[in-house]
């Protein structure tokens, strides 16, 4: 690539090279001189010009002008307040009128202290206000939703949140309504704003308008700890602060990784962490007693006991993973077993194919595609959510993004993604898929992702990849966090035994929810869970460890993107972590383990090159599927993003759920006279539950989708009946 | 509407007098759509070449010289975009009707312009933004261009050059700021009308990112006259810099008010007493607005001053829109500034601060002044206010509250002097503006105002 | 979901090179049809468009002619700006209101009338401009007041 053409531009009297084109704002920092701004934010898109608040000098030019809106051009001269009055001027009759309906309560405002015009009007603003009328009021404050608190009156009208409601997120739902004066920041008729990234309006509103329903008045400014972090709770790995005061976790603030998230957060991983105090936290160990009881334990009686009956186990040894441990944490348990206790097989929460590291990229080359294609029936969002701001982000570069799934822009029956995977690396694709095969081949960089569970998966983008050639970078979504960290850490996982086994190390509560786990529990000796929350499996252990969230623990995780990353511990866990037990517990069968994780990735890791690796891809056959085989209607179910046992913990997520309903086609509907609203019957085989139908006009007919907690005891193909 | 009284130099209206010429074969009777017959075979550039002979300046309020606002587009051939060409046909500049009666009357000379200047430009279609309260006009517009589409003038294979031209009429909802071009592309376009910040202009980014060419009602329709007689011909109609004829919008405190074509550089007396009638009731002239309530205000010793672009800039004021409001000595000045300050108020979009926040503040000054209660220091703060707004907005509506009422204050000073040394209003409840309720000022049929109108 | 008006928005967004420019005379179809933008109208034309609720009530409520609050069957709106306001705007409107018994900006209990000042309509010359069910009449004078308001009574709604 070649560079960009370098200008010189002058500020304040200071000559600075940067890029032809480069905004001023940045060309003033790396002048070091700070601009202020409030609506400039360029993850939000283009500048729009509205606060006035960066009103510039340029020389030639009769009026200031905004220099946010302005680029570096050759020869271009800038004055900013500090060095030209009529900019000074400009600035503080804008000042002056933002603070013109500002209320005056910054000592009791959530924002003080880190309040960007709190902080311009100490050093730039008036002393006494001129303005002798009543200011605008409003109730206050209201909730925009459970998270989120609206002070209007503090608003000033920057439009950052609604931008991002409207160009990043594309929800669409948080708004500006009437005109002028009388503007308003709200939602639809006052419904609480219920997307999946709501929350980062909250770090991008520059005043104490929108406020953390579960941070207001927690906190102030100078009491807090913020330590720098991986979010552990998907596998996008988004790089986060986790506020901390008196060792608790108060809030989580994006820290930005232009690769990885571009600062934000899905409002899983900023609201959640609350789960980490909830009332049902496992805090001792504890150990069977008789058949129904329990009794607690000492660390070390728990110890004793896990050593005693791994040492009497006399069968297969089985550890089921959850896919969110560290690194290092499954690395230790792959030394217990193959060290300490002769060996043993796992369950992984899900397969990789090293393949796909050939075409390894950041995340952020999502966006630089000219196609994305995506394969799979679950909702990337849902999956990996930050992925999807990148692929809308692409689609608003002008990339063609395309879905192919049963409510996709190419409308596939489910479970087709393995046979679209291949017919567009075949010369004559079917004819649904030819317009899209022949763009395959004119596109300069393709984004391939994988969004849904399928064992050979991982294979079939890979094959796609290869298919496609060096301008593609492909991106399988797995199912869990560090899936990939702990399948490698731990290796070839062996066959699962069949028959008695003799002891079953269940780590993590995902794995506790897993029912080929909860099978493999009946047929053990000896059950040990690690886990933060009561499950049935809990109640079958014979000994119950506290397990850790990765907000507790140091270590390794390696994101989707084959990233490794660094977990730090923000806060005490109740008792130690699962590293330092199965180091103790290593080291009575001779295993030496560092309970201290050595070696970790910077703050800020890198990503590393793609694998040098030849020679073929190969891919199961695949079938073409049909939604058209047997009576009813094809099901299809995705675990939703707002699901699971850290979100079931937190009160204020709870709206954020996925609604009782059943997405119907439009088609579909119409033949049995429901609409959109109506409670309607879903049976099969027996089970039969009731749901409140919504006709998406892009579902393809004959599929209907619920969310998997929705849909529990529903086989593949439902009746569907209006109520 | 009421007709048209007989004017002098008529250009686009000349014809219009005595004859239906919505209907098509009407209007090719006196030889409509024969510049379109003509520019067809003209190349594009020549089409250019003529407007910018012709000197023609727009006639929407900034003056800015046609021809070279249609040379900034790019070739259709260098830009894989599609090339539009919008009619700002939203007119609501206060004191102005006139484009409405160019619909009204003559709306093929409208329709010509449009389709003469898509060629001009390469366009492939074509937006007329309609303000939404003009129902009659939209109706006139609608079938005049049905007419046309019908007799092959417009849509597909115009005139069986091969060229296809798809004309829309997207209608308004009431908002004046769309009437400024990028604000009007942002409602065409779906959005709220906002403006946008330049550059990029819209000749390089207009309407879906692509080349767009925004003119005027009267712009347009003078281009097929400008075709007829050639640029340099029409350039020879008017004064220098401000050539061919205008149709001037006149109203307020005049015996005839109305819409009246004539040629650039005519003076407001000649406007105002011998084609308007002059001041009815005995009354005495007291100001006189001469382009629309954006542009500062003129005494009535300064009623001998022409109407073209450089006479009007050397008395401190703007041609605007054209609209000339001729005030009696029964008006009085504070309110005139309140009226127009709540008009902006209630106009401005809401994006940029200091329209926002400083149309506001106005509004609150001035009715304290108006009701006699406001101190020396507010009557400075209001200039300052006006100032500070000056400039420094995102688009040019913040001005157009702060110029004219500093204008106010600045030629009837003495007024509002009065007002704080008596402590109240001058004509005590006799001026013609005495309480004049106001849209911010109602209950609001739309979104319940939260806002807390100061009392 | 009337298919009516989906159907209807589909035909006018396929006019334009981008659909959500359609949304203005969507809204106003929809205005037409249920008498004000009610949130069950916003819904559908957000259906119909495949844009958010949110977003049409951003758009509606940012123009004065579209009424996110009922109004009633007969519009009367007087343009009170400077040039109408100077020959007599607001002695028209008073005429309005004590006929009407309400005041600017409100609506009959009947539902029948709805009296509003609006921004300059476009009739300088020829003020008081006073617009009745979009349709303007110009000039009027107080004393044409009684009459207005009687052919509208007598009117079927
Ligand atoms: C607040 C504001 C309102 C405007 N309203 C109108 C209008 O109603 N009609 C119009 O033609 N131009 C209006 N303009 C001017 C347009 O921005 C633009 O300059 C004009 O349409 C260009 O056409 P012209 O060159 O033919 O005059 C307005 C400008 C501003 C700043
Ligand atoms: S709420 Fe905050 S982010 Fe949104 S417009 Fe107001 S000040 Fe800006
Ligand atoms: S930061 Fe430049 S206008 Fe807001």
């Amino acid at each position: 690539m070649s560079s960009p053409e370098l200008v010189t531009v002058t500020i304040d009297g200071r000559d600075i090279q940067v890029p032809k084109g480069h905004g001023m704002i940045e060309a003033a920092l790396e002048a070091g001189i700070e601009i202020p701004v409030f609506c400039y934010e360029p993850r939000l898109g283009g500048p729009i010009g509205a606060c006035r608040m960066c009103l510039c000098e340029v020389e030639g030019m009769p009026k200031l002008q905004a220099a946010c809106t302005m680029t570096a051009q050759d020869g271009l001269a800038l004055s900013t307040a500090q060095t030209s009055a009529k900019a000074a001027e400009g600035q503080n009759a804008v000042l002056e009128f933002i603070l013109l309906n500002h209320p005056l309560d910054c000592p009791d405002c959530d924002k003080g202290g880190e309040c960007p015009l709190q902080d311009l009007t100490f050093r730039w603003g008036p002393g006494a206000t001129r303005m002798r009328f009543p200011k605008r009021t409003f109730d206050k404050p209201i909730p925009v939703s459970p998270l989120i608190a609206l002070d209007r009156e503090r608003c000033i009208l920057c439009y950052r949140c609604t931008r991002f409601s409207e160009t990043v997120a594309e929800d669409g739902q948080l708004v500006a309504v009437a005109r002028g004066a009388s503007s308003i920041i709200t939602t639809f008729q006052d419904e609480p704003y219920r997307a999946h990234f709501s929350g980062n309006v909250l770090e991008l509103c520059p005043v104490g308008a929108l406020t953390s329903t579960t941070y207001r008045f927690r906190a102030r400014p100078w009491e807090i700890q913020n330590v720098p972090t991986v979010c552990g709770l998907c596998p996008v790995g988004c790089n986060v602060w986790a506020t901390t005061r008196e060792d608790k976790v108060a809030r989580i603030l994006s820290r930005n990784h232009g690769e990885v998230h571009e600062g934000w957060l899905c409002d899983k991983g900023r609201f959640a962490y609350a789960h980490l105090r909830a009332e049902d936290r496992i805090s001792l160990p504890r150990r069977r007693v008789r058949r129904r009881g329990f009794e607690p334990v000492s660390w070390d009686e728990a110890l004793d006991e896990a050593e005693r009956a791994l040492r009497e186990a006399g069968g297969p040894v089985v550890v089921a993973f959850s896919g969110g441990e560290t690194v290092e944490h499954a690395a230790a348990l792959a030394r217990l077993v193959r060290e300490g206790l002769g060996g043993g097989s796992a369950l992984l929460p899900e397969t990789f194919h090293p393949t796909l590291d050939r075409f390894r990229a950041p995340l952020s080359a999502i966006r630089d595609a000219d196609l994305c294609i995506v394969l799979g029936d679950e909702p990337v969002v849902e999956r990996a959510p930050i992925v999807d701001l990148w692929l809308r982000a692409a689609r608003r570069g002008g990339a063609e993004v395309a879905t192919l799934n049963p409510a996709g822009t190419v409308s596939l029956p489910p479970g087709s993604a393995a046979w679209a995977a291949a017919q567009l690396q075949s010369e004559s694709a079917a004819p649904e898929l030819r317009p899209l095969a022949r763009k395959l081949k004119e596109a300069e960089r393709v984004a391939l992702v994988w969004s849904e569970d399928d064992p050979s998966g991982g294979a079939h983008l890979a094959a796609l990849a290869d298919a496609v050639g060096v301008k593609a970078s492909a991106y399988f979504l797995p199912r869990t966090p560090n899936g990939r960290g702990v399948a490698e850490a731990w290796g070839q996982p062996g066959e699962t035994p069949t028959g008695e086994i003799g002891a079953l190390i269940v780590s993590g509560d995902e794995a506790a929810a897993d029912p080929r786990a909860r099978e493999l529990a009946e047929r053990a000796r000896f059950v040990l869970t690690t886990s933060m929350f009561e499950s049935d499996l809990t109640l079958w252990a014979n000994v119950v460890v506290p397990g850790t969230s990765y907000l507790e623990r140091d270590g390794t995780t390696v994101n989707l993107e084959g990233r490794p990353q660094r977990q730090r511990r923000a806060v005490t866990p109740p008792s130690e972590d699962e590293l330092v037990f199965f180091a103790a517990l290593a080291r009575r069968f001779g295993v030496e383990i560092d309970p201290w994780p050595g070696m970790l990735p910077d703050d800020h890791a890198p990503l590393p090159r793609p694998a040098d690796q030849n020679g073929p891809v190969s891919a199961p056959k695949a079938r073409a599927a049909t939604s058209r085989s047997g009576k009813g209607l094809a099901l299809v179910r995705y675990s939703a993003l707002f699901s699971g046992a850290a979100v079931e913990r937190v009160p204020q997520l709870q709206f954020q759920r996925p609604y009782p309903e059943i997405e119907l086609a439009h088609p579909d509907a119409a033949a049995r006279g429901i609409s959109t609203g109506d409670s309607v019957t879903v049976s099969s085989n027996g089970t039969s539950k009731t749901l409140t139908a919504r006709v998406n006009r892009r579902l393809r007919e004959g599929v209907a989708r619920i969310a998997s907690e929705h849909a529990e005891g529903l086989e593949n193909r439902v009746e569907v009946a209006g109520g | 509407m009421p007709p048209t009284r007989k004017a002098k130099h008529k250009l686009l209206f000349a014809q219009a007098e005595g004859r239906d010429l919505t209907r098509l074969p009407e209007y090719e009777r006196v030889g409509g759509y024969e510049s379109l017959k003509k520019a067809l075979k003209m190349e594009r550039s020549a089409v250019v070449d003529e407007l910018l002979a012709a000197n023609l300046r727009g006639r929407g309020g900034a003056g800015f010289p046609t021809g070279r606002k249609a040379s900034f587009l790019p070739k259709p051939g260098d830009t894989p975009k599609p090339i539009y060409l919008v009619a700002n046909a939203d007119e609501s500049e206060p004191g102005t009707f006139k484009d409405r009666e160019i619909m009204a009357r003559i709306p093929h000379m409208f329709i010509e312009g449009i389709v003469i200047a898509a060629h001009a430009i390469g366009a492939s279609a074509a937006f007329i933004y309609l303000r939404g309260e003009y129902l009659r006009e939209f109706e006139i517009v609608r079938d005049a261009l049905e007419e046309a589409r019908h007799a092959g003038l417009a849509g597909p294979n115009v005139l069986g050059s091969g060229w296809d031209l798809t004309i829309v009429i997207h209608r308004g909802a009431g908002a004046y700021i769309c009437g400024e071009e990028t604000a009007l592309l942002e409602s065409l376009e779906g959005k709220r009308g906002q403006p946008r910040s330049k550059p990029p202009f819209p000749a390089i980014s207009g309407v879906y990112e692509s080349p767009t060419l925004i003119n005027n009602v009267e712009t347009l329709a003078t281009v097929p006259k400008i075709i007829e007689l050639g640029g340099k011909k029409y350039a020879k109609l008017g004064v220098e810099n401000s050539t061919g004829t205008r149709v001037f919008s006149l109203s307020g405190n005049v015996a005839n008010g109305g819409n009246y074509e004539v040629e650039l550089g005519t003076s407001l007396r000649e406007l105002i007493y011998d084609i308007g009638g002059g001041i009815p009731g005995g009354r005495e002239l007291k100001a006189i607005i001469p382009g629309g309530s954006s542009v500062p205000v003129l005494t009535a010793a300064e009623v001998d001053t022409p109407l073209d672009f450089d006479s009007m800039a050397r008395a401190g004021t703007m041609l605007g829109s054209g609209a000339v409001i001729v005030m009696d000595d029964r008006c009085c000045m504070v309110q005139l500034g309140l009226r127009v300050a709540q008009f902006y108020m209630h106009e401005s979009c809401g994006k940029c601060t200091p329209c926002r926040e400083g149309t506001r503040w106005m509004v609150s000054i001035l009715r304290k002044i108006e009701e006699g209660e406001a101190s020396q220091g507010e009557l400075d703060l209001l200039l300052n206010v006006c100032d500070r707004i000056l400039g420094n907005c995102l688009c040019p509506l913040g001005d157009a509250a702060a110029m004219p009422v500093a204008s106010y204050v600045a030629r009837f000073r003495a007024e509002y002097q009065r007002h704080i040394d008596e402590g109240g209003c001058p004509f005590d409840g006799d001026s013609t503006l005495d309480h004049v309720m106001a849209p911010v000022d109602q209950h609001h049929a739309r979104v319940r105002s939260e806002i807390e109108v100061p009392a | 979901m009337s298919s009516a008006l989906y159907d209807e928005i589909q035909t006018i967004a396929a006019q334009y090179p981008e659909r959500r420019s359609a949304i203005m005379p969507a809204l106003r179809l929809a205005q037409e049809k249920f008498g004000w933008l009610s949130p069950e109208a916003l819904r559908e034309v957000a259906d119909a468009l495949d844009v958010t609720p949110a977003y049409c009530a951003a758009i509606a409520s940012f123009y004065d002619m579209f009424h996110l609050e009922p109004v009633g069957r007969h519009m009367v709106e007087v343009c009170t700006n400077i040039s109408c306001a100077l020959v007599g705007a607001q002695q028209v409107l008073e005429a309005f209101e004590s006929e009407l018994g309400i005041e600017a900006g409100q609506t009959t209990e009947d539902g029948r009338f709805t009296l509003r000042t609006v921004e300059c309509a476009g009739g300088c010359g020829w003020g008081t401009v006073v617009s009745v069910d979009h349709r303007y009449r110009e000039p009027v004078k107080p004393e044409d007041v009684p009459g207005i308001v009687e052919e509208l009574r007598s009117a079927a709604d």
